[in-house]
């Protein structure tokens, strides 16, 4: 097999290909074809696969009973603040770790080391009452702020600064530039990839993050996608010929990271074999 | 002055990085720890030292033991399925193949949907009577379980969605580990006749264990944490079937507002994970081949 290439081996792996392939989409298929049938076509048995009439106003009907748009723009936006904030905050740290010489640097980054195996569901009850006394409980500010701390990302870019070479720091050291100077000139450039990398998956991360932003906001206006997403299920889920308006509610939740993944899948992948992100 | 400027310098480069990590992550870890020897409430103002009472409560209690032992069937069904298909698939996508890109992006794609929506749609697939899983069983006449609404089914498919989700991405590290085999190694075996299975078996397994290990580890710290799943399909039910360590902690703390029980169930979790992590890397150096 594995570099042996006769025809009936291709075809064989051509044909496991296709039908892991379809099981993997199925579900995304599935949830698509579902949100454009009417109660009655959902509910036939046996099934039918495509919509005789597509109900394209399932989607208007959904957004009429809770506000997907607002939820999916809370979403975006705080994803976005705490992208920007976690890769501003762990490239300063990053800059620490690999240029400058302190005491106590590798206890310091040994320990962030020892606690990203760590659950994060540990920190909640105290963070949940630290968010409460900032007085920020029900904001979006509150996820973000609580969100801004990224053993991952200060990994990821520190990875990134040890490949800067040595030579190119110098250099710019000896034209007079200060550390922000080597930082903002120097090695984030350098590091641009990786950069992107970190935020991308960073993005994907928050967008879909659900238990810590479900505990914090309560009002429908603050709700994330993945709150809002699963309010709307519990609530009209009892009713089941709403089935097809939730269908086309998680239609709206996935498009856009799928509209993203479509757009940087090579980044995705090479971002993700390269640097070994958590699950 | 220079010293001043160094001074400043950290502070600027290490303090400020440093302020959210610590409110939001070293310094919460401590304070779990602490309020574990407590009894308090939330609401109440006040609370009393309970000295290990927490624990001790924690460790008879019938319903931690049931969640552990959910916690370990979930990950042990999760963690192998997701390795063998993220391997299996990996090995299909061959170096050169026409439409790589293509096959490698569907198969990676379910994993950066968010869990909440697609849980969402399988509990739909689930659906005893009309979902789409019983009505295929039902085209080659095999048995139709009553999956989430069924204690004995209920936890099968809540790892099925997390082996859906999870295994493209194991798949991307086997494809990257796979690429750096050196060819003669299979040329050698080939002109020894070795079968497909044996060079399997004596070149690719030996050869990706260090991935294997890595994906171990990271997937049994995720199972651990496995939350958005159980609470859209389940809530940890029926009858308890699909309550984890995390959901228990989960409705302890934010249900029940029972904040010493949960923080001292919260460091029984952190410990699970510390010796998991441990013990599979002292473990490594015996079967992994570096």
């Amino acid at each position: 097999m594995v570099n042996g290439a006769t025809k009936p081996k291709r075809f064989v792996n051509y044909l496991l290909l296709i039908l892991f392939g379809s099981v993997m989409i199925l579900p995304l298929v599935w949830m698509f074809l579902s949100s454009l049938k009417t109660s009655d076509e959902i509910f036939a048995v046996p099934l039918t696969w495509i919509p005789s009439n597509p109900q394209w106003d399932n989607f208007s009907r959904a957004m009429e009973l809770a506000p997907f748009g607002l939820y999916i723009y809370n979403s975006t936006v705080t994803a976005i603040f705490i992208v920007v904030f976690q890769i501003i905050s762990s490239s300063m740290f990053a800059y620490a770790l690999t240029q400058l010489e302190f005491k106590g640097k590798n206890l310091l980054f040994n320990s962030i080391l020892i606690t990203y195996m760590l659950p994060a569901a540990a920190t909640y009850v105290p963070s949940y009452v630290i968010v409460a006394r900032l007085g920020l409980l029900d904001t979006l500010t509150g996820i973000i702020i609580s969100n801004i701390a990224s053993v991952f990302t200060i990994f990821l870019i520190r990875q990134a600064f040890l490949q800067v070479p040595k030579e190119l720091v110098e250099a710019a050291r000896a034209d007079g530039a200060n550390d922000l100077t080597v930082l903002m000139k120097v090695m984030i450039p350098m590091s641009k990839s990786t950069i992107f990398t970190a935020a991308l998956i960073s993005f994907v991360q928050m967008y879909n993050n659900y238990l810590w932003p479900s505990l914090i906001v309560s009002s429908q206006e603050k709700y994330l996608i993945t709150v809002g997403l699963n309010r709307f299920f519990t609530t009209q889920g009892t009713f089941a010929d709403q089935w097809p308006l939730i269908m086309a509610a998680n239609v709206l939740a996935v498009l856009p990271l799928l509209i993203l993944f479509i757009f940087l899948h090579k980044w995705f992948i090479k971002g993700i074999s390269d640097n070994g992100v958590k699950g | 002055m220079g010293r001043l400027r160094g001074t400043f310098k950290l502070l600027f480069f290490v303090g400020i990085p440093l302020i959210p990590l610590f409110v939001f992550w070293f310094f919460p870890m401590l304070v779990s720890l602490w309020l574990s020897f407590t009894n308090w409430d939330y609401i109440s103002p006040s609370f009393d030292y309970v000295g290990i009472d927490n624990y001790t409560n924690t460790l008879t209690s019938e319903t931690f033991y049931e969640a552990l032992k959910n916690t370990i069937f979930f990950s042990v069904w999760t963690i192998v399925p997701t390795i063998i298909i993220g391997l299996f698939l990996a090995l299909l996508l061959k170096e050169g193949l026409k439409g790589l890109t293509f096959f490698r992006s569907i198969l990676f794609s379910p994993w950066i949907t968010p869990m909440v929506a697609m849980s969402i749609v399988w509990s739909w697939i689930f659906q005893a009577d009309v979902g789409l899983i019983n009505q295929i069983l039902g085209w080659f006449h095999l048995p139709q379980p009553q999956w989430l609404t069924d204690s004995d089914t209920a936890m099968w498919a809540i790892i099925i969605v997390t082996v859906w989700k999870n295994a493209g991405w194991a798949m991307l590290f086997y494809a990257d580990s796979l690429s750096k085999i050196p060819n003669d190694l299979y040329e050698v075996s080939d002109i020894e006749g070795a079968s497909w299975l044996q060079k399997i078996k004596t070149i690719v397994i030996p050869l990706v264990s260090p991935i294997t290990l890595f994906l171990v580890i990271i997937s049994a710290i995720d199972a651990i944490q496995a939350y958005d799943q159980i609470q859209v399909m389940t809530q940890g039910g029926p009858a308890g079937s699909t309550r984890t360590l995390l959901y228990l902690y989960y409705q302890m703390a934010f249900e029940q507002f029972n904040m010493g029980q949960a923080t001292a169930l919260a460091t029984i979790i952190v410990l699970i994970t510390g010796v998991l992590a441990l013990s599979m890397f002292y473990a490594s150096k015996k079967w992994v081949h570096y």
